[in-house]
């Protein structure tokens, strides 16, 4: 329902892009209603606050820019991602800018990371269990391939259903699926050899 | 024998593969129960760890909304922008293309220049004497005029003596 009513907030664009008018008022409040979502995926996949927030930005301008070719077959938000994902990886895929990016020490987001844990929990203990747990699932995260990145953090972050990733992705049911079932597999290997280790 | 879940059957159950037998085991065996509890736990815990870093306050919002509206506005212009600078560009080179044209006429009187120069040099290649000796020549062939006319008067007037005599 939410996504139908989102969609028909582009359609409008796309008219009054086509008739001259200024489409960019109307394009605000679909920032307002995506970004944060769009900026929890993104640092989800690069672990990097600076970088999530300017792919945040650039994922919004290519949206705008392509207004478009956004036909409504699929919902905003399910479109939005998708540019998301692309721009994630195609982050990831420039190591160079990686490189850089360590050295520019900005990289320290990814040790805040396992610090953001709510402290909802009972006791100390088990924060620091939480925390140390959950830096290990980072570190299992970080191997994955930037595709089975994508869907792990759409699945168990965003908690979208399977079909709604597959759209995001542009992959078959059944392959996301796989690629969601050695994702689990390997954080779960991950935290196995962790607890040994113990 | 081990009677628990393999890990396919835990990371199945995970994805939310529902399975009668993996149910009814997970209902009666407690460390498959505790594991599959504690995956969960975990996946929640990093799930968390996300949300909590990717909060921030509604300024640090407004603010991001404000500079895609900048951005975006700005691409607007963009095209534009870039045809104004390939309008420019076409003025320029066509104005650099019409100051050069009135160089030809200097071409020619060039061209006319070195035909005269190479026009004397194969005039005085073709002397038989060098221009540096043309005085010596005229000097000598006036020497030699005045001396075939001292020989006609001789030879005059040795025949009227002769004639007298007879």
């Amino acid at each position: 329902m939410v996504q139908n009513e989102q969609a028909a907030v582009l359609i409008p664009i796309q008219e009054k892009a086509g008739l001259g008018m200024t489409a960019l008022d109307d394009f605000t409040p679909l920032v307002r209603s995506h970004q944060q979502r769009i900026y929890r995926v993104l640092l989800g996949m690069v672990r990097d606050s600076d970088a999530a927030e300017t792919l945040t930005q650039e994922c919004f301008l290519k949206a705008y820019q392509r207004r478009a070719s956004f036909r409504g077959e699929a919902s905003v938000g399910v479109w939005l991602l998708k540019i998301a994902v692309n721009l994630a990886r195609d982050h990831r895929r420039s190591r160079l800018r990686e490189f850089w990016h360590r050295l520019s020490s900005s990289f320290e987001d990814v040790a805040d990371l396992e610090q953001r844990l709510p402290d909802t929990h009972a006791s100390q203990e088990r924060v620091l269990l939480g925390r140390e747990e959950v830096a290990t699932v980072w570190s299992a995260v970080e191997k994955l391939s930037s595709q089975q990145r994508a869907i792990f953090i759409l699945r168990f972050v965003e908690e979208m259903s399977l079909e709604e990733i597959a759209e995001v992705t542009s992959l078959k049911l059944g392959t996301v699926k796989t690629h969601l079932f050695r994702a689990v597999h390997a954080v779960r290997q991950r935290l196995k050899g962790g607890r040994a280790g113990e | 024998m081990n009677n628990h879940l393999s890990e396919d059957q835990i990371t199945e159950w995970m994805l939310g593969t529902r399975d009668d037998f993996v149910s009814r085991h997970l209902a009666t065996c407690h460390a498959c129960s505790v594991a599959v509890e504690k995956l969960r736990s975990t996946i929640s815990c990093f799930r968390d760890s996300i949300h909590a870093a990717a909060q921030r306050d509604d300024s640090y919002w407004r603010k991001q909304q404000h500079a895609i509206r900048e951005h975006a506005s700005a691409r607007d212009w963009y095209p534009l922008h870039w045809a104004w600078v390939v309008a420019v560009a076409m003025v320029l080179i066509t104005a650099i293309f019409l100051t050069r044209t009135p160089n030809p006429p200097q071409n020619k009187a060039t061209e006319d220049a070195d035909k005269v120069l190479l026009q004397e040099v194969q005039r005085d290649l073709a002397r038989e004497v060098p221009e540096a000796l043309a005085p010596a020549v005229l000097i000598a062939e006036e020497r030699n005029e005045i001396l075939t006319n001292k020989d006609t008067q001789q030879t005059k007037s040795t025949l009227k003596k002769r004639r007298e005599i007879k």
